[in-house]
């Protein structure tokens, strides 16, 4: 009798186990098969629309609402919410098509916009991170150079007719002598190179406008001061400083966002480097015999 | 066996009382993201609560650069929030709540990032724009057009040089417009209003600006925050600038 209990109850739990499999069977080969998948039970409130698993934000429609019609939701018509919404729709499925014919393996454009994407969201965790102001300090102790005022000068830069180096040595020995520019010029026929003739100017554009070497020679002078003759293209040139302001380090509050920015610029750099290796570690990359 | 059966009705009811809960909290929360989030700031019922939730999610998340007052950081050209000055849109609770999800140039793509300030004091003032560098003289006068149009003391000669680059060669016209009064569509503040993101509007600092460019970043939150946090702190943010009513 006991045997019989015992039989009648495997052969109960066999047959349950077997219906549950091929229930459960049932259920993921639906799932597996056909078009739509696993739905979700509702819409959540966050969201608009649920297209093949991917939700369309609340947000974004809202915004797009805004963006075409230049009303709030609660002011759109339900024809121009349906409108931008079917087009959200739209956008969503021909995306997903996309990416099923393998666009962003083939687009150019597509890869192109995907690389961009996918490393402004390694930086995105970078720029997330508000640094701490002993953070900032640290980095601004580290780096003072970077944040020092940028250099100006004003000067005059000046070529005798005659091109040649001996007239321009002598009117520099006289300049030297303390004799005044009006009469040098006059007496030794000096002429602007017409390069440095705008005023004020930062050291980079100098830089462009007297060359390297006649730089060079300006950034060692003080207001006041003659340099040359320095020989240039436009001849041997002569350098009368002005007014010369010297890079200056600002202070930490003064240059507080310039020191953020850079901040965050290094941590985007590593991280975007951290992720690199980490991809490359993972990556199964094969490389061609001729290029290995 | 009574134990067995007290235990499973205890349990029910938790069960029940613990699905009443989440059916509540549920419902609540789909209020709030349905409803339309500029009128959801004037709702008596539901706006109260959620400036005290979102004054707990900027204490967590946005004091840190904006301070707990709201006040931000001059030195470091962080917004005050509280000066009814909107570099960004009107202030409304939905533009807030844009800002919060995706950020001001962020590396979020759907955030504000149109306009930067270029560095016109360098070689190559914007990355994408073909802006041409300003002598430090053209800066000045430049400083001084804009200190006239604010009615500051000012050098008239250089106001008046100053006022062809702006609207000139300089382009500063392009995204602060011909008179100053800069767009918010862009992010492009408003010059002569005497409100100043970066320092005390000293010609001082606004050469610095004009020499160095300008590009404050906020981040995103979308990924960080729940929908109802960031609604909450929008709602929030937008009662600052209103002296902390709706």
């Amino acid at each position: 009798m006991m045997r019989r209990v015992l039989v009648a109850g495997t052969r109960r739990s066999l047959v349950l186990c077997a219906a549950g499999a091929v229930l459960g069977l049932l259920i993921a080969g639906f799932g597996l098969f056909t078009a739509r998948g696993t739905r979700m039970a509702g819409i959540p409130p966050e969201d608009v629309a649920i297209v093949n698993q991917v939700p369309i934000l609340r947000s974004d429609f809202d915004q797009q609402l805004r963006a075409l019609v230049d009303l709030s939701p609660s002011q759109a018509t339900p024809a121009q919410k349906r409108k931008v919404l079917d087009d959200m729709i739209r956008e969503e499925l021909y995306i997903q098509r996309g990416v099923e014919l393998g666009l962003p393996t083939d687009d150019t454009e597509t890869r192109t916009a995907l690389l961009t994407a996918t490393e402004s969201l390694v930086a995105q965790n970078a720029l997330a991170s508000v640094p701490t102001d002993a953070e900032l300090r640290a980095f601004y102790r580290a780096h003072v150079d970077r944040y020092a005022t940028t250099g100006t000068m004003e000067l005059k830069a000046l070529v005798p007719a005659s091109r040649k180096m001996e007239d321009a040595a002598a009117a520099v020995a006289a300049l030297r002598k303390g004799a005044p520019l009006a009469a040098v010029t006059q007496h030794s026929h000096l002429v602007s190179t017409g390069k440095v003739d705008d005023g004020e100017e930062f050291y980079f554009a100098a830089r462009i406008h007297l060359g390297d070497d006649a730089f060079a020679a300006a950034r060692r002078m003080h207001a006041g001061d003659v340099a040359g003759p320095i020989a240039g293209p436009d001849g041997p040139v002569i350098l009368v400083m002005h007014s010369h302001r010297r890079p200056v380090a600002q202070p930490f509050d003064v240059a507080k966002s310039r020191v953020a920015d850079d901040l965050i610029a290094d941590k985007m750099a590593q991280l975007t480097k951290a992720n690199d290796r980490f991809l490359r570690k993972r990556a199964d990359v094969r490389i061609a015999g001729d290029l290995e | 066996m009574r134990a067995i059966r007290v235990t499973i009705m205890v349990a029910a009811l938790a069960l029940l009382a613990g699905g009443a809960l989440w059916l509540h909290e549920s419902r609540a929360r789909a209020t709030v993201l349905l409803a339309d989030i500029d009128r959801l700031a004037a709702d008596p019922k539901l706006a109260p609560g959620l400036r005290e939730r979102g004054r707990h999610v900027f204490l967590d998340h946005c004091a840190a650069c904006h301070g707990d007052d709201g006040h931000g950081d001059r030195a470091g050209g962080v917004p005050d929030l509280t000066d009814r000055d909107f570099l960004y849109g009107q202030g409304r609770p939905s533009e807030i709540e844009q800002i919060a999800l995706h950020g001001i140039r962020s590396g979020d793509s759907k955030g504000w990032r149109l306009a930067v300030m270029p560095a016109y004091g360098t070689p190559q003032p914007s990355a994408t724009e073909a802006i041409k560098p300003l002598s430090p003289v053209m800066i000045n006068d430049i400083i001084q057009f804009l200190r006239a149009r604010e009615g500051l003391p000012h050098d008239v000669a250089a106001a008046a040089r100053g006022r062809p680059v702006f609207k000139g060669s300089g382009a500063c016209w392009d995204c602060h417009g011909p008179d100053g009064y800069g767009d918010s569509a862009i992010g492009a503040p408003n010059l002569v209003d005497r409100i100043w993101l970066y320092g005390d509007g000293s010609p001082a600092w606004v050469f610095r600006s004009i020499s160095e460019g300008r590009h404050g970043r906020c981040p995103a939150f979308a990924h960080r925050l729940d929908p109802v946090s960031i609604r909450s702190v929008a709602l929030y943010v937008a009662s600052l600038a209103r002296g902390g009513k709706s």
